[in-house]
């Protein structure tokens, strides 16, 4: 009991303590601040480098559900429906990759293969997606195919084929409306590493394209009380994502 | 409503598995069961009739049209997997009426479809149930009711009661011929279930090694077995090599046996079967030597209620017997009738082995 205690308030403890920064008036060598102000959301608000990030993050967040969903639902579902389990042990090794390898790693081959003559794209907001896309896809692949291999999914759509279902109709009668929870829940997975994600977005994010995370460090280098209100927007838009996936999970299911 | 296989072979690839030079047909309204030891291509067969496997000669013909490149989908062949895999997220009612709806049949229509298919198993009154909510006998037969609604050309039915309890598969045998026989249609049953392949089906097709080594009513594979793999598949069995020594005798590890040695050749091999239930048990030697008797020392004896099966050694030789007396077993009488010869085990000629 006193270990859970002590185990969440050394959890909650920096994020009260984010909180109760955000809206102190000065803070500066004493324990906790001093004074109540609003200012601090209002000059992350009115700050046109924040103003860009936070839109820059939403829509790499966004654009990169959107991929992986595209990516992720025929893939998994081609390696859960191959016959041979050499293919399919072969394909969860090459789709985890991303996971075992740093992403520090990662970040530094983008930096090489994008900066060169040919594939000069580094900085575009397009590669920061991409990037997301390869530091993602593994999670959402892996929510999906043991998902897939829980319902039996392969048995599933042979039966439906078997009662005249053609591709299509087993796709959407059959195979989507069975992975739709998995689906979602891997998708509030993506949001939130796509969001927090700071190491590759650091070293290829262009001057324009940064992400909130990026500008938030800038953040840390000037006023305690400003540093801390944009790290509580960063926190409450990590939490809506993944409770608006939750609550779409939800209502998918009703 | 007939399938033929016409001289159909598949390998799997990478492999020496798969079935060879299939030539069968199932007629319209016929129940044929296909038996065979794991491996031997019995699935198979079921699959390349299902289109989830294409034979790489030969064709697969269904009401005389061939089927052989046609996708599952189009094949309109109802299938009844191990599994049942209804699908989780649907209502049993619209289990059943999914092969309607991707046929295109309104709503108001294949609802009505699907509730008297239900009906006609019992579980009309489950309709708006989920399927995870039923035992595993009632989901066997929502999925039967689900291959059937559809008028299929034929019905496939892939090891259907062996993921039930031992109590339940009598009943459901009963309520899948029953069904079948309403529809009509011809049934491809595979089975590893000698006992269900028997009760069951019109004809009986025993695989080995991929390939058909018999085809025959229930009766005939039983009584008259083509080989000593079928007797030694189908039933229990007592199987002694042997030679002929003269027309009417026969000679075995147990001693000389009197039977009919018609179409063998005196000095050449034979396999000697006696199914063990036709072997008469003796409590005493009778005093005059008689042909066919042989006394020995009982060296298993298993009570298992109705029967009581006990092998009996005789010399260096083993005499397996049936029967429902309870008393001491001193000898047993093998009735030349119950003697059936089969060609000899062709291993059997490399060793050379009198077991």
């Amino acid at each position: 009991m006193l270990a859970t205690i002590l185990y969440l308030l050394f959890l909650l403890a920096p994020i009260a303590l984010l909180a109760l920064g955000s809206v102190g008036e000065t803070w500066t060598n004493t324990l906790l601040p001093s004074g109540f102000t609003g200012r601090w959301y209002a000059e992350v608000a009115a700050d046109p480098s924040f103003q860009r990030a936070f839109l820059t993050s939403l829509k790499v967040v966004a654009a990169t559900c959107i991929l992986d969903m595209l990516i992720a639902v025929p893939l998994a579902y081609a390696i859960h429906a191959s016959a041979r389990r050499g293919v399919q042990a072969a394909a969860r090794v090459v789709t985890l990759l991303p996971v075992a390898t740093p992403e520090l790693v990662l970040g530094f081959g983008f930096i090489l293969v994008f900066s060169s003559d040919w594939l000069p794209w580094l900085g575009s907001i397009w590669l920061l997606i991409a990037a997301h896309v390869v530091v993602t896809l593994p999670y959402l692949l892996n929510i999906l195919l043991s998902d897939m291999g829980h319902l039996r999914l392969d048995e599933l759509e042979r039966v439906a084929a078997t009662l005249g279902a053609p591709f299509s109709s087993r796709f959407l009668d059959i195979v989507l409306p069975l992975i739709r929870h998995s689906l979602l829940a891997g998708l509030i997975t993506v949001s939130a590493i796509s969001i927090g994600e700071f190491q590759i977005s650091n070293l290829i994010a262009g001057f324009l394209s940064r992400t909130y995370p990026i500008t938030l460090l800038q953040a840390f280098y000037g006023a305690t009380g400003f540093a801390c209100a944009a790290t509580i927007v960063l926190l409450v838009l990590a939490v809506l994502a993944s409770a608006g996936g939750a609550l779409t999970a939800r209502a998918a299911r009703g | 409503m007939s399938v033929r296989f016409e001289n159909v072979s598949f390998r799997y690839p990478g492999s020496t598995a798969g079935v060879f030079d299939i030539d069968l047909e199932i007629a319209t309204g016929e129940l044929l069961a296909v038996i065979g030891p794991s491996g031997s291509g019995k699935s198979t067969l079921l699959k390349l009739l299902a289109g989830f496997a294409v034979p790489d000669a030969g064709r697969i013909l269904v009401d005389g049209r061939d089927v052989t490149d046609l996708e599952p989908h189009e094949r309109a062949l109802g299938v009844v997997f191990q599994s049942y895999a209804l699908f989780p997220h649907m209502s049993l009612w619209r289990n059943v009426a999914y092969p309607l709806k991707v046929r295109g049949t309104p709503k108001a229509e294949r609802r009505q479809r699907a509730l008297d298919a239900l009906a006609r198993v019992g579980l009309a009154e489950f309709a708006e149930r989920a399927p995870t909510s039923l035992s595993g006998g009632q989901q066997q037969r929502v999925a039967l009711a689900r291959a059937l609604v559809f008028s299929p050309r034929a019905l496939l039915l892939d090891e259907p009661l062996s993921a039930l309890d031992a109590a339940l598969r009598h009943g459901m045998r009963d309520e899948i011929l029953r069904v079948q026989r309403g529809a009509g249609i011809a049934t491809l049953h595979v089975t590893h279930d000698q006992e269900e392949a028997l009760s069951m089906g019109d004809r009986v097709a025993v695989m080995h090694a991929g390939r058909l080594i018999q085809v025959a009513a229930p009766r005939e594979l039983y009584d008259r077995p083509a080989s000593r793999t079928v007797a030694a598949f189908v039933g229990h069995a007592n199987l002694w090599d042997g030679e002929v020594r003269a027309p009417g005798r026969v000679v075995t590890r147990l001693g000389e046996l009197a039977c009919d040695t018609a179409g063998f050749e005196p000095g050449g091999r034979t396999c000697v079967l006696v199914r063990p239930e036709q072997v008469v048990p003796l409590a005493e030697l009778p005093g005059a030597a008689r042909p066919n008797v042989f006394y020995g020392r009982i060296s298993e004896d298993r009570f298992l209620g109705a029967v009581r099966r006990c092998d009996l050694e005789v010399g260096s030789g083993l005499v397996r017997i049936e029967t429902n007396i309870r008393t001491a077993i001193a000898a047993v009488s093998i009735p030349p009738e119950a003697i059936r010869l089969l060609p000899p085990d062709p291993t059997a000629l490399h060793t050379g082995s009198l077991s």
